[in-house]
């Protein structure tokens, strides 16, 4: 009897021992990427360098802090005195961005084309033309304004071809991308039937990739709008030269306005091209 | 009747050691319809595919209406190339254009410069394309967006761009593997009642042994990148279905044999 009641026990615990064996059964994959750790530990230790060498006064920061508020509160005292020139000096805004969204289309097409592994299948053409937009791309829109302003002198022409640069730039890349998703198979349909590379982008590969073009359109036209609008106070025209003089002569009312437009703007364009997309989809 | 195509002791090893086509040496008359049989990784995709050098060959020569496909380059390519039309598993339409657009895509082999380019098909070719179209029973879709087609529907507009070619030859790669049994019997019939119209040779991948028997002129049967038969369906026996596909006929129809499960791992 004892001996049966202590084999019991002995069965017991076993049974929990193979449960609590159970429950370690690991779950996560057997090769983890190792990559992500080094990643998180690198992230802190840039962060803490950064704050040591960037020396931030939090003290003086936090005693600014209401300042915040009058400033935003004397910004939304709207003064309408001077809305003809903000009015004016936004469409400004709104043609640049245009203007050079469409020169940059037209650009970004041709680049793109010459970017993509797919079109021509010569991968030095793809590499070479890649690379050189990887440089275009890596300096800033800013700079870019700058250098067409030193060349082309002040007013919106400057904005223009500073802004064109850099989009042609990213729709190269954005464009070629697009190509390259079209599936081969499709392509090789083509092929078959005796048709150059040339036609094969033409009347394949770039109309199946309208819908995409158009989406990166839409996505450019509003980083344009708001580049558009930092690039008026570098001397570029259009509304941002009339936030910055105002904001300089301590005019918030309209820069309060001027600001308000831009957001309006902006909206607006998202709403249009969400509504542009579902329409290609 | 003269040879449309030959193949003289082609072969075609890829870089990773498989030898899909060994030595296999073949010829197709005017107007045949061949059916290439065998199980996966037998060779048939690239035996179709050498024929019009979407994949170059290793060893041998491909003979094309007299010309050697094998050493052509650029234009001189491209012209023999619309010479072949091939129809696909997956359609491989551009499907946010027209029906008629993709059927016209058939004549841009044939359009020079900025034409081509800028897909300005002639008058004559848009008649033809509608007929053909009228012909399949798609005339009232021509202006529809190709992707709002049924699977049948977009591999009869598959069909009707390959025609658009004037070709000679036409390659099926496993048409009606992605269609349902009434799909693809409209497909295989109409393959068949076109090509022999239009006395067009027609060699067809086939995954479905009964089609094969049923629509060709003559099958060939493929096994490890080796032709191991040759010849009419009726001199098809069991004995040859067992060579092509190292395994008996019942074995092949789903649900025919117990050890199943084993001969589909086998196959696959």
């Amino acid at each position: 009897m004892n001996s049966n009641a202590r084999g019991k026990i002995v069965e017991m615990e076993e049974t929990v021992v193979r449960e609590r064996k159970a429950s370690r059964i690991p779950v996560k994959c057997r090769e983890t990427n190792k990559f992500i750790p080094v990643f998180l530990c690198a992230v802190v230790v840039l962060t803490v360098m950064s704050l040591i060498y960037l020396e931030i006064d939090w003290l003086k920061m936090a005693s600014r802090i209401p300042d915040v508020g009058i400033v935003f509160w004397n910004l939304a005292h709207l003064d309408f005195a001077n809305i003809d020139l903000i009015v004016s000096s936004l469409i400004e805004t709104i043609s640049i961005a245009v203007l050079s969204l469409l020169y940059s289309m037209i650009l970004g097409i041709l680049f793109g084309m010459l970017a993509a592994r797919n079109v021509f299948r010569i991968p030095f053409l793809s590499t070479i033309t890649q690379s050189f937009f990887t440089f275009l791309r890596a300096v800033p829109t800013p700079v870019w304004v700058l250098l067409m302003l030193v060349c082309l002198g002040m007013g919106p022409e400057a904005g223009v071809a500073g802004l064109c640069v850099h989009t042609t730039a990213f729709f190269t890349k954005s464009f070629a991308q697009s190509f390259e998703s079209i599936p081969d198979e499709t392509l090789e349909a083509l092929e078959v039937t005796g048709t150059g590379r040339l036609s094969i982008f033409t009347n394949a590969i770039l109309p199946a990739a309208l819908s995409q073009i158009v989406a990166w359109a839409g996505m450019r036209l509003e980083t344009n709008f708001s580049e558009c609008a930092i690039l008026g106070m570098v001397g570029a025209g259009g509304i941002g030269y009339v936030i910055s003089t105002s904001l300089q002569g301590y005019d918030y009312g309209t820069a309060g306005v001027a600001i308000l437009l831009v957001f309006l703007v902006a909206y607006c364009i998202e709403r249009i091209f969400v509504r542009i997309k579902k329409k290609f989809a | 009747m003269k040879p449309i195509l030959k193949f003289d002791k082609v072969s075609k090893y890829y870089p990773n050691g498989v030898h899909a086509l060994n030595q296999v040496s073949l010829e197709v008359m005017e107007g045949e319809f061949v059916s290439v049989i065998g199980p996966s990784g037998s060779g048939k995709s690239t035996l179709l595919r050498a024929i019009n050098r979407l994949i170059p060959i290793s060893g041998g020569t491909v003979w094309l209406d007299g010309q050697a496909v094998s050493e052509l380059h650029g234009k001189k390519l491209r012209e023999q190339r619309r010479k072949v039309g091939m129809i696909f598993q997956n359609y491989n339409l551009v499907y946010s254009l027209s029906v008629l657009q993709n059927v016209l895509h058939g004549r841009l082999g044939y359009m020079n410069g900025w034409k081509g380019v800028f897909g300005i098909y002639s008058e004559p070719d848009k008649r033809k394309a509608l007929d053909l179209l009228k012909e399949l029973g798609l005339e009232q879709f021509s202006y529809n967006r190709t992707s709002d087609l049924s699977g049948g529907q977009k591999q009869r507009v598959g069909i009707a761009r390959a025609i658009m070619q004037n070709p000679k030859l036409l390659l099926c790669d496993e048409p009606i593997a992605s269609l349902d049994p009434s799909s693809a019997k409209t497909i295989m019939e109409l393959l068949h009642d076109m090509t022999q119209k239009r006395n067009i040779a027609c060699i067809v991948n086939l995954h479905q042994l009964d089609v094969a028997l049923k629509y060709s002129t003559r099958i060939i049967g493929l096994s490890k990148g080796e032709i191991v038969f040759d010849g009419t369906p009726d001199q098809l026996t069991d004995e040859m279905i067992e060579k092509i596909y190292g395994t008996s006929r019942e074995n092949l129809m789903i649900g025919g044999s117990d050890d199943e499960e084993k001969d589909t791992v086998d196959c696959a």
